[in-house]
């Protein structure tokens, strides 16, 4: 489903060129679900966008659904770190945006997202309004709007509070069990990397390369967090950002 | 939760009947202002140099259609101005901010014009349109087209980069960041430009009205002044016309501003 071969991306040229990313081959599977994890600013956010179309990688490829990324294409939907809701737009017109620019999209439309994720109540009311839970919540039901193949995640619950945030990890799970989108979700939170992501790449400093690939085949369910299994791989993530930062 | 409260309620504007009774006692208070400094003047000087208000608003009503005529007629010029300084200066301010290339190449030039004074323009303004109501529309558009260009360059520039990479994620073309992003964020910044261009504006027409001695279209508040500036009374029935004038269009704006930026009024949640 998503193939990344041989990705180099580079930030400027000449003396004041900085390499974010450095040879990243990663492949997801249709329905898979993958966590890039690593330490801040290492570069796997440079690496999403790149997956969803907004940078060119200077050389490799990306490919979903065998056919090379150039653009943001309708299959794929991002969330962003604090949701990327527009202030100025309602919840309604937040999470009708894709729509609203008159891409084709499948027909499944907002208002029943917004509905199945509690959401339809507070439609007239702008993200100000809203409680930071609320806010990724419509986030998510914007991405879902769009009935995507490809469910790209940078940094989604960042700065929420653990208990909204194990909530929101919840229904990311429940939605992907239901959906069975394949999904990339960047991180820097070792649980949250271990509770939705059936493959873990653990990422180096900047330039981002992949340190080494945890296999993490307990997830999919949401007792998971209370499993031995669990505490383990979160002992081996840990144990490989340690060994990265020193 | 006490404080989560205070902080709700000290975004949360108040009804508009606050917003008007704020406006009336500002109004009442200058106007007492007012009639003790003419008291004050009239007491040191010996003379009335300075008339109080009561003289003032009683020459207003005796001088009623001249004075309406002269308002509209200013209010019309000043409008005009507002108009097309905004028309103009707006979308090429956020092209400038927001399509980098452009703004290296238009920048430098905006920023060597912006600080003459526009004051210096006004006899090749003149020399262009000559007499009549089109070049004292011009003096004051060209006076606000810098400012509300400078402003919209500023405002494109702090627009948030989430917003931008959201919507094009989305698949918005070029045209859909402006009018779903460039656009909107940008819009309280420069209606309060707008409401500063107001100031500006009245006196870059008082500039307008007063100059050009023989134009037989003079007309307008700042003529109506400087017709009567001997006659105490009757000038500061002028001046009073030309506050009323900017009030007017103040308020204009604050409606306008909470049509269009009604996100900017909503209460805000406390965490």
């Amino acid at each position: 489903m998503i193939d990344i071969r041989d990705v180099v991306i580079q930030y400027g040229r000449g003396e004041r060129a900085v390499l974010a990313v450095d040879d990243i081959s990663l492949h997801v599977e249709p329905g898979a679900s993958l966590a890039l994890i690593g330490p801040s600013g290492c570069g796997k956010t440079t690496l999403l966008f790149a997956v969803a179309g907004l940078i060119h990688p200077c050389e490799g490829e990306i490919e979903i659904g065998g056919e090379s990324v150039t653009g943001p294409r309708s299959e794929i939907a991002l969330i962003l770190q604090n949701a990327g809701l527009l202030p100025w737009k309602t919840v309604w017109q937040n999470a009708n945006l894709s729509l609203s620019l008159g891409k084709e999209y499948p027909a499944k439309t907002a208002a029943s997202v917004l509905e199945e994720l509690g959401l339809a109540g507070v439609k007239p009311r702008f993200p100000t309004e809203l409680s930071e839970g609320m806010k990724r919540r419509v986030g998510i039901a914007r991405a879902l709007s769009m009935s995507p193949s490809v469910m790209l995640m940078d940094e989604p619950l960042a700065s929420l509070d653990t208990l909204t945030k194990e909530r929101i990890q919840d229904l990311f799970l429940q939605l992907w069990l239901q959906r069975r989108f394949a999904q990339v979700l960047v991180t820097h939170d070792i649980e949250e990397a271990a509770f939705l992501g059936q493959r873990i790449a653990v990422l180096t400093e900047r330039p981002a390369r992949v340190k080494a690939v945890v296999e993490n085949p307990g997830v999919g369910d949401l007792s998971y967090r209370e499993t031995e299994a669990f505490v383990g791989i979160v002992a081996r993530l840990r144990e490989a950002l340690e060994e990265e930062q020193g | 939760m006490n404080r989560m409260r205070r902080v709700g309620r000290a975004v949360r504007e108040g009804p508009v009947i606050w917003h008007v009774a704020r406006y009336v006692a500002a109004i009442a208070i200058l106007l007492l202002a007012w009639w003790v400094a003419s008291e004050i003047v009239e007491a040191v000087k010996g003379r009335a140099f300075l008339p109080n208000p009561i003289r003032a608003i009683s020459e207003m009503t005796r001088l009623g259609p001249t004075l309406f005529r002269n308002f509209w007629t200013s209010a019309w010029r000043l409008v005009m101005a507002m108009l097309i300084a905004f028309g103009l200066g707006y979308p090429l301010g956020l092209l400038i901010g927001h399509e980098r290339k452009l703004d290296q190449l238009i920048s430098p030039m905006i920023y060597i014009i912006y600080p003459i004074p526009q004051v210096a323009f006004i006899l090749i303004l003149f020399l262009i349109f000559g007499l009549g109501n089109a070049v004292k529309v011009a003096i004051v558009a060209t006076a606000l087209f810098f400012q509300i260009l400078v402003s919209a360059r500023g405002a494109a520039r702090q627009i948030e980069l989430e917003h931008i990479t959201s919507v094009l994620a989305a698949g918005a073309s070029r045209w859909q960041v402006y009018w779903h992003v460039v656009l909107p964020a940008t819009l309280p910044s420069i209606l309060t430009s707008l409401r500063v261009s107001v100031g500006l504006g009245m006196a870059f027409l008082y500039i307008a009205e007063t100059t050009g001695a023989f134009d037989p279209r003079r007309g307008g508040l700042g003529s109506f002044i400087d017709s009567n500036i001997y006659a105490g009374a009757q000038a500061f029935a002028g001046i009073m016309a030309m506050a009323l004038l900017g009030l007017s269009l103040y308020i204009l704006i604050e409606v306008l501003e909470r049509v269009v930026c009604r996100w900017k009024h909503v209460s805000r949640r406390g965490s």
